[in-house]
């Protein structure tokens, strides 16, 4: 980890800051949840990278999907996305999130995540162990620094196909759109 | 009068510097009661100049001034209180001053909260203010036995007081005083077994749910500087409060250490239990103290 | 105990079936009709905890098959032993096409839940029963879910692969 070094403090320290300070909003989303608390507690202790769990979204930048998604939990998920502050990155966690994993022919999962909210990585396996999310963190890191995690700006700029692929699978939504949506098509969305 | 300009901006400084180095090692400390490695010492600096690079969500003119309120009303507390031989405004009213005044911390964040429309809030705050009732009766009562010991409220002729004559604690008439201080002094800290107003698990951190971005930074700070503020009161009033500020930070950091020993082995009381025990047996000894005060007056 | 039940059960009612499977478990097969009158006849005998009720879908010979199980909690405390804790799973088919049945809930009430979901994932009524509103699901489902003649993987292909991904457009 380069957080002692001044020169890239002083070069981009909201990169740097963001970076090694990764507050993780404790979302039990689905099963792969039963892999966060070893992470988190003395074994593998994810505070040295700088990852803690915490109550709200509004105090968190990372937000870990672990395990499938039903379409009723889509509901919160999407809620707690749209309150949490920007800059914020998402993970993807187990096989679930990634195409539909264990419970692709299901009648009441989600498949792809990547088309109701932005995803920054994916972590593989069902369920990943706890040296995965340490990986999946150090990659996030890689991309933060080249400015390749850039979930919350497409979710911004594409904001009315996402809302109307949230449409198409919830229904009706009953919360406003977080974005101005306008009728008239834009320039740069499609 | 220029030493007393540069006394005035350089106190919060150092409180600020201390109070967040207390922060990081409240994190380091514990992580080694846990057998784990912990963060490194400055990551709540990494913390904080993150949330200033956050983007955040107001919820009105009140839910800004109001933590801006709690914060200056920590930064003015600092002000009256003696570090060493720095202490800015030491003629002007001492600890009754420094009574009222730190009242404004949780009034600040109370004023804030109410605009937050989060049930949450309203949750913690009760219980924060409640807790400070809690407090209060026996550091009510403990601050009149050290006043009427040695007959003054400025804190820098305590100090100076105890420099001839031994640590307070240690003195007879105030030994019980001090033991009811040291028994109340997790509940004013906010450490477990008293951090019922900001239980993540229960009520979503109680009155920072909905604090983002700069202000759980400025919360946060506010945080630093409580800490110092509670933990520089009981040195200066009952450890001697030193000539020489490196004895003093040392004296702090022995108090803080034993406050996160009872930290890391306690869980939570709910805040019946925390206000019938600050009302039962600590209020108890401060009375007795005040009493034994009072008759060895002389 | 479980023998003299079982001799009970087949003298009070016709055309009913009793098999012990093991000591400790009871199957009874029954017809529709009687089978609020055992459940009856069972909750007087002590078994006054209902613990699931479920159903199967045999497609072959258009049926469904509801499962009520029940246990008793320990009759006498001082003599609780393993061998007295009974199971009796009560079985009874109904036909496939109109599926009907009264409600269990004026003996157990705890059976609202139960009931509510083999509603919404199977399509049998209860009669009865105060609110059949969903529970689990979220949509309307033409074919209920859990019959064997629901294609979940045409589902799937219709509704959530149709979502179009989001493009990323390239700087």
């Amino acid at each position: 980890m380069d957080r002692n070094q001044i020169a890239k403090w002083l070069e981009a320290p909201a990169k740097m800051a963001n970076k090694y300070s990764l507050h993780a909003i404790y979302f039990c989303t689905g099963c792969g949840i039963i892999e966060v608390p070893p992470v988190i507690t003395a074994r593998w202790d994810a505070e040295r990278f700088g990852v803690i769990p915490v109550a709200t979204p509004r105090q968190a930048n990372l937000f870990l999907i672990t395990g499938y998604v039903s379409v009723k939990t889509l509901r919160p998920i999407i809620r707690t996305y749209e309150q949490m502050h920007e800059p914020k990155y998402t993970v993807g966690f187990g096989s679930c999130p990634v195409n539909g994993g264990m419970y692709w022919d299901s009648y009441n999962t989600i498949k792809h995540l990547d088309k109701y909210i932005p995803i920054d990585g994916w972590i593989a396996g069902c369920m990943p162990r706890p040296e995965a999310i340490f990986i999946a963190v150090t990659h996030l890191w890689t991309l933060i620094d080249k400015d390749m995690a850039e979930g919350y700006v497409r979710y911004r700029k594409s904001y009315r196909a996402y809302r109307r692929n949230q449409e198409m699978a919830l229904g009706k939504l009953d919360w406003p759109p977080l974005y101005p949506v306008s009728d008239e098509p834009r320039g740069d969305e499609q | 009068m220029v030493a007393k300009v540069a006394q005035i901006i350089l106190s919060p400084i150092l409180a600020l510097v201390i109070g967040v180095f207390f922060l990081s090692l409240a994190r380091k400390i514990m992580a080694r009661f846990h057998w784990r490695y912990g963060p490194p010492l400055v990551q709540p600096v990494i913390d904080i100049i993150r949330l200033f690079y956050q983007k955040s969500v107001s919820h009105g003119q009140m839910f800004d001034l109001g933590l801006i309120l709690s914060l200056a009303g920590s930064i003015v507390v600092v002000l009256f209180l003696p570090f060493g031989p720095i202490c800015p405004l030491s003629g002007s009213g001492g600890l009754l001053v420094i009574l009222y005044i730190t009242l404004l911390a949780p009034l600040g964040m109370a004023l804030s909260g109410g605009q937050g429309d989060n049930p949450n809030i309203s949750i913690g705050i009760s219980r924060k203010l409640i807790l400070g009732l809690g407090y209060e009766v026996p550091l009510l009562l403990v601050l009149l036995a050290v006043m009427t010991r040695y007959k003054t409220i400025s804190i820098m002729e305590v100090v100076s007081a105890q420099q001839r004559t031994g640590w307070s604690l240690t003195s007879l008439p105030l030994l019980l005083s001090g033991l009811s201080y040291l028994l109340i002094l997790p509940a004013i800290l906010g450490i477990r077994p008293f951090d019922v107003s900001s239980a993540p698990q229960e009520i979503s951190s109680g009155p920072m749910v909905e604090y983002g971005g700069k202000y759980l930074a400025l919360a946060k700070i506010e945080h630093a500087f409580a800490l110092f503020i509670n933990i520089a009161l009981f040195v200066n009033l009952f450890l001697g409060g030193a000539a020489n500020p490196l004895i003093f930070f040392v004296k702090m950091l022995v108090v803080f250490v034993l406050g996160l020993c009872i930290n890391a082995v306690f869980p939570r009381f709910r805040i019946e239990q925390a206000i019938k025990y600050l009302w039962k047996w600590p209020a108890l000894l401060a009375f007795l103290g005040l009493i034994v005060t009072l008759a060895t007056r002389g | 105990m479980s023998k003299s039940l079982r001799e009970e059960l087949e003298s009070t009612f016709k055309n009913i079936q009793v098999s012990i499977l093991e000591d400790s478990r009871m199957a009874v097969t029954a017809e529709t009709h009687s089978v609020l009158a055992i459940l009856r006849f069972l909750k007087d005998a002590g078994f006054d905890h209902l613990s699931l009720i479920s159903a199967v879908d045999w497609i072959e010979d258009n049926v469904f098959e509801l499962c009520f199980i029940l246990t008793s909690y320990m009759q006498n405390d001082d003599e609780y032993t393993d061998r007295q804790k009974l199971h009796i799973i009560l079985k009874t088919r109904i036909p496939r096409e109109q599926p009907q049945v009264k409600t269990a809930i004026g003996l157990f009430p705890n059976a609202e839940p139960y009931e509510r979901e083999i509603h919404e994932l199977f399509g049998i009524d209860f009669e009865g029963h105060p609110r059949l509103t969903p529970l689990l699901l979220e949509r309307d489902y033409e074919i209920p879910p859990f019959r064997k003649d629901f294609d979940t993987r045409k589902y799937v292909e219709e509704v959530f692969n149709s979502i179009p991904p989001i493009e990323i457009k390239n700087k």
